[in-house]
């Protein structure tokens, strides 16, 4: 008897709890009128993600790629497949291929519509990128033609002398440009490309991660990574508050030529101008000289970790969110001992290429309640983003490589 | 930063109390000031938080991919004298180095802290983080830094 009461109450929790959660979204809060699924509840740490027109989805991870499938059309991934040892961030389809990559090179399968596996072996699109392990992930872009934007990450935090060490002083140049903290430009239709047959496209990136095309201005553009730092290694010019709030995440059209201000300066967002790193001669005031390198479109938020970037053109979200972009924020762990933050889906609106408005928080709620300002314990940490073929937009996360599907209406 | 709190607010209090129990203070003294000035933790909790909590974090379980975690870990309960090189030399060009092998940032050396400041930095971490490892002395590390090649 006792038995049996047990099993029901078992029973009756698991079935409130099923129904809590789809009414609730996962924990997640949502603006009015969307809603959001769990597609898969994480088979370990994802990255981005891509969704093929017929919805099936591949999500990139350190674990390698995952391909998903809903069979029964209930919203829910039902099956799953490992696919390839390929351990690394992007993951994008581009007419018959499914474009990979790892820290050291991008690679392609060959994909037949409507299956999920691909249909031959990998191919090296680029390899030869120099091993490294800070800001290694090649995450990159194609755009319509084909033309592969790869993201060249610094490893380093400011080109120090001596890196991430307290008053050492700037490279001046900066020798790390030569070969990393830009974008680099391939054909991406062709095969067995060495890193070094790339052309520089851009520089002064500290690491561009999340990396996109945008089809309606059809132009690159990235929100990047700004520095860490500045109090620990300067704590006679900033303190603790400063480092956690000073330096931009810099939302930027990305130029061929251009030159986005790494290490040499950042954005301060206090004084909502370009500064001299302190590095190269700044004292927490100076400013870049006036038109060298451009300021960003939008200065998001220090530390708020920029990992994605989506511009959207589907079908089901209200109009005022077409052509507009979303960007995905990891979360920060070098605001502390001042709170974290981050951790959430931003939408910017735009207007011809121009943020065209304030931006808003669209996804939040991932990180739970981070016992002890830990980014440890973030319950989950939004990584990727795509759009599906219905319109619906997919967030990766990269604490259990949970996947949701967050749509507006029924 | 949670832990912390209680113990600057004893020091606030304790300020307080003892300025209630002694001489008037001085007119011009400034209300909230001396809560701000006065930090009441302990050396080398204070140390940790200027030098090392922004990477390995308060609770010391580092951050995902990006820097190791020291709670738990082999390295703060082990060779005091180990660690002691570990931290002054920047863990990260140790050949010994195992915790840190999947973690993307370099951790810099800390030869420039006197061995009084690492001291207490390292009895910090090896009572918090270490499952309450004895206590580090200055002249311990004095010892590990004498063995280091000059900078």
């Amino acid at each position: 008897m006792r038995a049996t009461c047990f099993a029901k109450v078992v029973s009756l929790a698991f079935a409130v709890s099923a129904t809590a959660m789809a009414a609730d979204n996962d924990g997640l809060t949502l603006p009015p009128g969307f809603t959001a699924t769990v597609v898969q509840e994480g088979q370990g740490g994802g990255r981005h993600l891509a969704v093929a027109a017929n919805g099936d989805i591949y999500l990139a991870g350190r674990n390698g790629l995952v391909a998903m499938r809903d069979k029964n059309g209930d919203g829910r991934a039902d099956e799953t497949m490992k696919l390839g040892d390929v351990q690394g961030t992007e993951v994008r389809l581009y007419k018959n291929w499914l474009y990979v990559s790892d820290n050291v090179g991008v690679y392609r399968y060959p994909l037949k519509k409507g299956e999920l596996a691909p249909t031959g072996p990998r191919q090296v699109v680029v390899a030869g990128f120099p091993m490294e392990r800070q800001h290694a992930d090649k995450t990159f872009a194609l755009d319509p033609k084909g033309t592969l934007y790869v993201n060249v990450g610094a490893p380093s935090n400011s080109c120090q002398e001596k890196d991430r060490q307290e008053g050492s002083q700037g490279l001046n140049p900066c020798p790390i440009l030569e070969k990393y903290g830009g974008v680099w430009v391939f054909d991406g239709n062709k095969t067995d490309q060495k890193a070094t047959d790339g052309r520089r496209f851009a520089t002064g990136m500290r690491n561009a991660v999340a990396i996109e095309w945008n089809p309606a201005q059809d132009a690159l553009y990235s929100v990047i990574h700004g520095r860490d730092s500045i109090d620990t290694l300067f704590p006679a010019l900033y303190n603790a508050e400063d480092n956690a709030t000073r330096q931009a995440e810099e939302f930027h059209q990305i130029t061929d030529g251009g030159n986005y201000g790494w290490p040499y300066t950042f954005f301060d967002t206090k004084l909502g101008k370009r500064v001299v790193a302190p590095e190269y001669g700044g004292d927490g005031k100076k400013l870049s000289d006036a038109g060298k390198y451009p300021d960003p479109l939008v200065a998001f938020p220090a530390h708020w970790a920029p990992n994605d970037l989506e511009f959207y053109q589907g079908k089901n979200f209200p109009a005022k969110y077409q052509d507009g972009a979303l960007i995905a924020f990891h979360g920060s762990w070098n605001r502390a001992p001042e709170p974290q933050a981050g951790y959430k889906v931003v939408f910017q609106p735009m207007k011809d290429g121009k943020p065209s408005g304030a931006y808003e928080v669209f996804a939040d709620g991932f990180a739970g309640d981070m016992k002890d300002n830990s980014p440890n314990n973030a319950k989950y940490r939004p990584v990727g983003l795509a759009v599906g073929p219905d319109g619906s937009l997919y967030v990766a996360d990269s604490q259990k490589g949970r996947v949701w599907r967050i749509r507006y209406g029924k | 930063m949670s832990r912390t709190r209680p113990l600057t607010l004893l020091g606030v209090v304790a300020v307080v109390g003892c300025a209630l129990a002694g001489e008037t203070p001085p007119a011009s003294a400034p209300q909230e000031k001396p809560a701000a000035a006065v930090d009441s933790r302990p050396p080398g909790q204070r140390l940790y938080a200027r030098h090392c909590l922004s990477c390995h974090q308060a609770d010391g379980y580092g951050v995902p991919n990006m820097q190791p975690a020291i709670a738990g870990g082999t390295w703060v309960k082990g060779d005091p004298k180990a660690l002691a090189l570990f931290v002054m030399t920047g863990g990260f060009d140790s050949a010994q180095r195992k915790e840190g092998a999947t973690s993307h940032n370099v951790m810099p050396p800390f030869r420039q802290l006197s061995d009084e400041d690492l001291a207490g930095i390292l009895s910090y971490i090896r009572e918090k983080f270490g499952g309450g490892a004895s206590a580090v002395t200055p002249a311990l590390v004095s010892e590990a830094r004498a063995t280091l090649p000059p900078s």
